[in-house]
């Protein structure tokens, strides 16, 4: 396992390197000019000319590729071009909000889809599971920049008990969590109903039963934990999609999160932050990978990384 | 065991609730403001902000040596007096009852040290360009100053209005929300970064203590979420960043004190004058026939503009009256396409005289704009291919001159020499905003002229020449200018609207605590 842990860690620098690579080029390709941002209205050619200097923005793309290379290996990500303050440490007092919100929606995502999937696959058929699957559907259809102003307007508006927007304490996390686990849940709910039917039908759990075990046991220890596997890797790209940050949820929420933020970046052409940004969220991603791998090992033990 | 589970995610939820709900803690003392804003400043420091409330909020932090007032007019601030030598050389004497929030004095050193740090290319500040004119920054007593230009440049008593930092401030914030200190009536007092700025009361102000405690600008991106959070009354003042449609709603659903006062912010339509058909006067003078502008801000704007006849609005010294207007009339607009030499193919039917394209940014309201505006055009014949696009792509496009129309707003226009930038035939990007390629020979010797007299009457009759010109060529057709509308609980009194959407008012503004 550890020999494999390493293995996926040097697989995985190279993958981050060539994400960095691929943003490089691609902000710095795609039309705008942060110089012209920057500068404003007013500015001569001359001053443009100068601050492109300054910036080193006049450098041929590949100079300017390698000093961003050799700067990260230095651990230096730059400095923001508008707020000209260093980019870690822009990234690290908005990381937090977005890891807060992440977590909980995962949470409510998991404690939301988890026993009505198990409820819906179990009496199949049944007006549970019809019920389930139609809210589910619902979940799925509803986009989160309708569901958020709505779940505003009744809980926050009409009945006065959460707080309509802003991050603060627990009471500020509710409806952005909901809101976004909402969603999840949804795809969730359906994907394990779905693994159960399947592995419910299977030779073992027909063998379980016959060996006298109670429902229970069935369910339990043969057919969910079998049905988990490919749950685990769909909860592990959901929740690294959330570690990049939720834009719309943290727009309408007035989250402070990276999402929003990196999106910001990229308007305004603010090249050393959305490389911090991106950087970031790669690393969030490669992280969950071997969350992921360790889970996968817990929950399927034939699974070897031994060789 | 699954009937139990399916009660489970219910119970989760309503846990989830019941630990949550409970009143929502007030994070400021009383007696703060509380406004809100749409976008979190880019910066503080009056030396490099540019962003509109980075600007804003700097304001109520940092004194200028002069200030505009309500009616945009220049009023000395830090400066007791300004005298002019000579059209290339002002003199100016400070007060001497200003200290910074540190407790330092504010002297002609942290002036001349502010104007030399934007000046140094090391700093890369957005406004160095503003101070091309400026020679150097001359000290010649611990609180008098003089300037001098290299030339006679009039517009340059707009750049007096910087914000002043104290000597030896340093050039990047080290830490969050670390800004140099101002002589401001507000002091910082926290930046939370992408959630909101604290302000409090400067009690040692000069002019005299702000009647609030503080001021929390707080940052709420979507606008239907601030109108919510005014109605549950976390909010106390709304300035613009408001969706026209929910104006009528505020006021009628929620007894908010609405306002909408002058502005100077100008929407225009850019035209491409190097197009073969654009080039041509009357093809421009048929849009601006046939653009039913009137409609636009009654129906689209909910009456937050007033129709615009050119760049200067009536609230600038310099604006000219009896220019050219160009009311809706989409017959007269067929007549001058048909003696340009475009006529409808087919009276009535589907085919166009011509087709153009209209570019935009991807805000939902300026599409709704554009939207109307192509169904005006088609009415007399020309087709509007509209094209919107994120703020980058779409400002590096115009600035190429890689457009047939586009639509956009100048904010914060205050010296009439704006129309320099904008129209003599030496403004193509990217020494300026001569975007569309405008060139008049009698515009530009009058441009000239305008900045290099500093004589108020002589400027105003250049500048009303000026207008003149611009109204009958239409490089521009022009739109509207944008209202101010302020939202505010009636319990927010003597706050003062500006026309360029200045808040420098909360310095006098107070909380009252009972309705009157």
């Amino acid at each position: 396992m550890k020999r494999y842990l390493l293995y996926r860690a040097a697989l995985l620098l190279p993958t981050i390197f060539g994400v960095l690579t691929l943003v490089f080029l691609l902000i710095h390709l795609i039309p705008g000019d942060p110089v012209d941002i920057m500068l404003g209205e007013t500015a001569s050619a001359a001053d443009r000319q100068e601050l492109r200097q300054v910036l080193g923005l006049n450098q041929p793309l590949l100079v300017q590729y390698r000093s961003f290379i050799i700067n990260l290996l230095r651990g230096d990500l730059g400095q923001s071009l508008y707020e000209r303050r260093s980019v870690t440490s822009i990234v690290r007092a908005r990381y937090p909000a977005t890891l807060e919100l992440a977590l909980c929606a995962m949470i409510a995502a998991l404690v939301i889809s988890f026993p009505l999937a198990v409820c819906a696959a179990v009496r199949r058929g049944s007006w549970t599971d019809r019920t389930t699957l139609t809210v589910s559907l619902l979940g799925l259809s509803m986009p989160n920049f309708w569901l958020g102003p709505l779940a505003m307007i009744i809980f926050s508006i009409q009945l006065g008990w959460l707080p309509v927007s802003g991050r603060g304490g627990p009471d500020h996390l509710v409806l952005p969590a909901l809101t976004l686990g909402l969603g999840m849940a949804a795809i969730l709910i359906r994907i394990l109903r779905t693994n159960l039917l399947r592995v419910m039908s299977e030779d073992y759990v027909q063998t379980a039963r016959a060996k006298g075990l109670s429902e229970r046991s069935v369910w339990l220890k043969h057919a969910l934990r079998n049905a988990l596997l490919s749950l685990v890797t769909i909860v592990s790209l959901q929740f690294g999609g959330l570690l990049a940050g939720s834009l719309i949820t943290e727009t309408i929420f007035s989250w402070p999160g990276l999402g929003r933020m990196t999106v910001q970046a990229i308007e305004m052409r603010d090249y050393p932050l959305v490389q911090g940004c991106v950087l970031v969220i790669s690393l969030s991603y490669v992280f969950l990978n071997f969350v992921t791998d360790i889970i996968y090992k817990w929950v399927d033990p034939r699974i070897s990384y031994g060789n | 065991m699954p009937r139990s589970l399916y009660f489970f995610p219910a119970g989760f939820v309503f846990i989830f609730f019941v630990a949550a709900c409970r009143p929502t803690h007030v994070d400021h003392p009383p007696g703060y403001l509380v406004a809100a804003i749409e976008s979190y400043p880019l910066q503080l420091d009056p030396r490099y902000s540019t962003d509109a409330n980075g600007v804003r909020i700097g304001n109520l932090i940092y004194n200028s040596l002069l200030r505009a007032d309500p009616q945009s007019r220049l009023q000395p601030e830090l400066a007791e007096s300004l005298r002019l030598l000579d059209e290339r050389t002002y003199d100016i004497e400070l007060r001497r009852d200003v200290t910074f929030h540190n407790g330092q004095p504010l002297t002609a050193a942290d002036v001349k040290f502010t104007y030399e740090s934007i000046l140094d290319p090391n700093n890369r500040s957005p406004k160095r360009g503003n101070l091309r004119p400026l020679r150097a920054v001359e000290q010649i007593g611990p609180y008098q100053l003089r300037f001098h230009l290299f030339a006679a440049h009039s517009p340059f008593i707009e750049q007096l209005t910087i914000g002043i930092v104290p000597v030896a401030s340093a050039v990047n914030p080290t830490a969050p929300g670390q800004v140099p200190p101002g002589s401001g009536p507000f002091m910082l007092e926290a930046a939370e970064s992408g959630e909101k700025i604290t302000l409090t009361r400067n009690p040692h102000y000069w002019e005299e203590s702000p009647p609030l405690s503080g001021v929390v600008f707080r940052t709420v991106p979507d606008a239907l979420v601030r109108v919510l959070e005014f109605k549950k009354g976390n909010i106390d003042l709304m300035q613009n960043d408001i969706e026209p449609d929910m104006v009528p709603w505020l006021e009628k659903n929620i007894g908010a004190d609405v306002g909408a006062y002058p502005g100077t912010t100008f929407q225009y339509i850019g035209i491409n004058l190097m197009h073969p058909i654009l080039k041509q006067v009357k093809v421009r003078r048929a849009l601006a026939y046939a653009i039913d502008r009137e409609s636009l801000v009654r129906h689209i704007l909910k009456g937050t503009g007033t129709v615009a006849a050119g760049v200067l609005s009536p609230l600038n010294w310099a604006y000219e009256d009896n220019v050219e207007h160009w009311p809706y009339d989409p017959e007269r607009a067929k007549q001058l396409l048909d003696e340009a030499g475009f006529p409808d193919p087919d009276g009535d039917g589907p085919l166009p005289r011509f087709r153009l394209s209209f570019k935009t940014t991807n805000i939902d309201l300026r599409q709704r704009i554009a939207e109307a505006i192509k169904e005006q055009l088609e009415r007399v014949g020309i087709e509007l291919d509209i094209r919107s696009y994120e703020w980058a792509a779409f400002y590096s496009d115009i600035k190429k001159g890689s457009f047939h129309l586009y639509s956009l707003a100048w904010v914060g226009i205050l010296d009439p020499d704006i129309l320099f930038q904008l129209f003599h035939s030496s403004s193509v990007p990217p020494a300026g905003d001569n975007r569309g390629r405008y060139a008049n020979p009698e515009l530009d010797r009058l441009l000239e002229a305008g900045r290099a007299t500093t004589n108020h009457e002589v400027r105003r009759q250049i500048y009303a020449r000026a207008q003149r010109i611009l109204a009958e060529d239409l490089p521009y057709v022009p739109l509207w200018w944008w209202k101010n509308v302020v939202v505010k609980k009636s319990t927010v009194q003597n706050f003062i609207p500006y026309p360029d959407g200045e808040m420098i008012s909360l310095k006098k503004a107070r909380l009252a605590t009972t309705v009157p």
